[in-house]
């Protein structure tokens, strides 16, 4: 009997081939996976032909979009970069897309692009950010918000977990496997189980993120980290000579006597300081305060499409205003 | 520790490197320690337990060959349990991780075991044997049933008080159950009864009977071994062969390939249907029970061939538990082909001593009844078990009363329809038999079970999770039918070696493609 089989010899020359082949033709392809969303370029995929698609891969979920990389001189390009709340259900019911409609409605040629993805803070917002800015936008709406720093806080030490020594993670730095794995929750897992399956898998460290929600220095330090990082969003989209309206969020509440409220958690005193030259706030919380606006709410987040309709129509009214978008052809 | 926890195979590895270069009584050493770390990960206070059965189980087994230990030396094994408890008391920073209660127990044992070993040596010649039997085997069940059935029996015997209008009041103590206790309390039992019957002898000391007793890859969930089996393999060094190691690293690839491939995503689907809220029509209610199926199939004959094969890298060979237990033809075909070990201890220590099939059809049958009510209720302490043990009570009942059922059980000669039909019905039935073991409780079987009488669509579309459970069930089923000839399910031996190779490459693929989470064992339960 040999130290080594040749089935096993055969098994592990394969193995260590496909390794190569991946690492020499395909390492590009693998950017982004297991950075939990902390890789600056992965979802956006640069083509030859000049079309960058948006897709999902690793910790970002964009919706499939593509665009040119070179924005036509006479569109206008808007990119919506936020959480689970202004991504909504698809590209086309969220406030992105009733955008575009609006704007073409009134004879703007324009494009809008949800760039928005769940549980996204102001940390991995700013990544997007960064990226988006690339593709000559000529509008970035920021969707402010200040309620997903906890995950920002998880993934973070999920990828430096990854990015470790440690021997759990061993399997996975090989491109091949990582790959398959990637192949495999993309195209089955998502595809081919509905959500009410897949949640049980989901990790549910909701108690932990209740116990931190409640913790005021906690909380305080959050909002500060949402401000700066706001702030260098701000500055970044003024050095890159893009125009960026921040959208603020609010929650549906309800206040001592139990009646709805609508709470903006200190975010539209915060985005109004960084009004300026180029940079336009919207009240989630003022647009829709005047209306009956509880049934306009999913949950005390997430808007209906008629509220994401809403926000489209205001916003459509402050980009004129502003004087954001170009006359009507 | 897991079989597929990260640590595991880094764990193995060094066992085994250390392992070979050892002489046997450094093998033993070995061995003991590594399997005491194993089974201490999840909860080291509960090595006391094992310790206390060794110690018995060691003592009575000699005792019954007549072989009389010195009483001071039988003290000072049994207050190992007590050191063992001492050390966890003082070294763990939990208050109270040690109950006093426990720690009196524990210091009563030594006292009481060595008095009644004592005292048990007085008794006639003729009768000495049989009381350390009879010691042995009641120690092991009075663990048992009070770790294990004490809140299960006296919950029901409150709950029937109050239907009967006595209310007590009575809150009943939060018993752990530990970990892999019904499957090494099974195996000491075997190993007293095989020394009492004559069919085996006992372990030559102390060490070697503790290494054995807490074998750490069949310690958790099997397989159950015989002494006779096994402990000969302990008591001889094994020569080092590389076909120790092919064979091994062949039944671990196996082995994760059933558990993380197969059975884990199974678990999706099965999980879902079963939980109590979904929304259940026909397909979904065929779709969750296949998909459990598979995943308790993956589940444990996954960890068997990962127990195998982590016993075969040392030299040490255990006895398979599956042969392909979804071909089987009949009930009494599926019990010789699914948990072989537990189903074999059944048949020797319970259903042959109780009369077996040798005093007519009525008592065949009463036996049968006890046997796998027994067998029902071992794998966990809930009513819902024992309707599962009646199910194939019944089962085993119909097929031996009505001849056309006992004839389709028959291998049939060159009747293939036939064969199919028998295996079709007998896989129809295993499924219902699944569903009652699944089912957290009896108002989901009921769900369940009206299921079928809803034709109609549900919110979540059936189609996608019906590939989704394909994808994960069709490469085993492969799998098996390509073993099917060589009757052993990991053995591709007669393959030409490219086609082992390509196999090895897609078990290990489809391995990584779901290496993502460690889910525990369904066996580490019972």
């Amino acid at each position: 009997m040999r130290t080594a089989s040749k089935a096993c010899l055969l098994f592990l020359a394969l193995l260590a081939g496909a390794e190569l082949i991946v690492r020499v033709f395909f390492a590009r392809n693998m950017a982004g996976r297991f950075d939990y969303g902390y890789h600056p370029t992965a979802g956006f995929v640069e083509q030859a032909d000049g079309v960058v698609r948006l897709e999902r891969a690793g910790g970002r979920r964009f919706f499939p979009q593509q665009f040119t990389r070179e924005r036509p001189a006479d569109t206008f390009r808007v990119f919506v970069i936020g959480d689970s709340v202004a991504r909504g259900k698809s590209v086309a019911s969220s406030y992105a897309g009733q955008l575009a409609e609006l704007l073409n409605a009134r004879g703007v040629k324009a494009e809008a692009f949800n760039l928005s993805l769940p549980g996204f803070g102001a940390r991995r917002k700013h990544l997007v950010l960064e990226q988006a800015l690339r593709y000559q936008p000529s509008l970035v709406i920021l969707h402010v918000n200040n309620s997903n720093e906890f995950e920002d806080e998880r993934e973070w030490r999920r990828r430096e977990e990854f990015r470790g020594w440690h021997p759990k993670n061993w399997l996975m730095k090989s491109l091949v496997i990582r790959r398959l794995y990637e192949m495999k929750t993309e195209k089955v897992y998502w595809e081919w189980l509905p959500a009410s399956v897949r949640n049980q898998r989901a990790v549910s460290d909701a108690d932990a993120e209740v116990q931190a929600a409640l913790n005021v220095d906690t909380t305080r330090e959050w909002d500060e980290l949402v401000r700066r990082q706001t702030a260098a969003g701000v500055e970044l989209a003024r050095q890159r000579g893009a125009k960026l309206l921040l959208l603020t969020q609010a929650r549906s509440e309800k206040d001592a006597a139990g009646k709805p409220r609508l709470g903006d958690h200190g975010l539209d005193a915060m985005a109004s300081a960084l009004r300026g030259e180029g940079v336009g706030v919207l009240s989630m919380k003022e647009v829709l305060g005047p209306l009956d606006w509880p049934p306009l709410f999913a949950d005390s987040a997430h808007l209906r499409p008629d509220g994401h309709r809403l926000l489209a129509e205001a916003l459509a009214r402050e980009l004129a205003a502003k004087g954001f978008v170009p006359a009507p052809k | 520790m897991s079989f597929t926890s990260w640590s595991y195979p880094l764990f193995l590895a060094a066992v085994v490197l250390l392992y070979w270069r050892l002489p046997l009584r450094g093998r033993m050493g070995l061995l003991l320690v590594a399997s005491y770390g194993f089974y201490g990960v999840w909860d080291v206070r509960f090595l006391a337990l094992l310790l206390t059965s060794t110690c018995i189980d060691y003592y009575c087994g000699r005792a019954i060959v007549g072989e009389r230990a010195p009483a001071r030396q039988v003290f000072t094994a049994a207050s190992l349990p007590l050191v063992w408890l001492g050390g966890c008391a003082a070294l763990t920073d939990k208050s109270g991780a040690v109950q006093a209660w426990i720690l009196g127990a524990a210091a009563a044992f030594p006292l009481l075991f060595t008095a009644l070993y004592e005292l048990l040596w007085r008794k006639p010649e003729a009768a000495q044997r049989r009381a350390f039997l009879l010691l042995s085997i009641l120690t092991n069940l009075v663990v048992l049933g009070f770790f294990k059935y004490f809140n299960f029996f006296a919950g029901s015997l409150l709950a029937l008080a109050g239907q009967l209008g006595f209310a007590p009041g009575w809150t009943l103590p939060t018993i752990i159950l530990p970990v892999a206790i019904s499957f090494y309390t099974f195996q000491s039992i075997a190993y007293s009864v095989d020394i009492y019957r004559g069919k085996a002898q006992p372990a030559r000391d102390l060490l070697t009977f503790a290494a054995y007793l807490s074998f750490f890859p069949q310690l958790v969930a099997g397989p159950i071994e015989r002494p006779n089996d096994l402990l000969p393999q302990f008591t001889r060094a094994a020569e080092f062969a590389w076909e120790h190691i092919h064979r091994g690293l062949r039944l671990l690839l196996v082995g994760a390939f059933k558990k993380i491939f197969v059975a884990d995503n199974c678990a999706l689907l099965a999980n879902h249907v079963f939980n109590g809220q979904a929304e259940l029509n026909a397909p979904w209610a065929l779709l969750g029970v296949v998909a459990f199926a598979f995943q308790i199939y993956g589940d444990f004959s996954g960890y068997t061939d990962l127990a195998r094969g982590s016993a075969r890298l040392l030299g040490i060979h255990l006895n398979p538990n599956f042969r392909f237990p979804y071909f089987a033809r009949g009930p009494s075909d599926f019990w010789n082909r699914w948990h072989i070990t537990l189903s074999a201890w059944f048949r020797d220590y319970v259903y042959i001593p109780f009369g077996g099939n040798r005093a007519g059809t009525a008592r065949t049958l009463g036996n049968l009844w006890i046997t796998m009510l027994l067998a029902g209720l071992w794998h966990g302490a809930s009513w819902i078990f024992v309707l599962w043990g009646a199910f194939h009570a019944a089962l085993l009942t119909l097929y031996r009363l009505v001849p056309p059922l006992q004839k389709l059980e028959q291998p049939a000669d060159r009747h293939r329809v036939k064969d199919w039909l028998a295996v079709a019905l007998m896989f129809a039935f295993t499924l219902v038999g699944w569903a009652i073991f699944r089912a957290p409780n009896l108002a989901v079987l009921g769900n369940w079970f009206a299921a079928f009488a809803n034709g109609s669509p549900v919110a979540e579309d059936w189609l996608k999770p019906a590939f989704w459970l394909a994808l994960h069930a069709v490469p085993l089923l492969l799998l098996q039918l390509a073993t099917l000839r060589a009757r052993d399910e990991v053995e591709f031996g007669h393959w030409p070696w490219a086609a082992r190779g390509l196999v090895f490459l897609i078990l290990f693929m489809g391995i990584a493609s779901s290496a993502v989470s460690e889910q525990e064992f369904i066996y580490f339960q019972f």
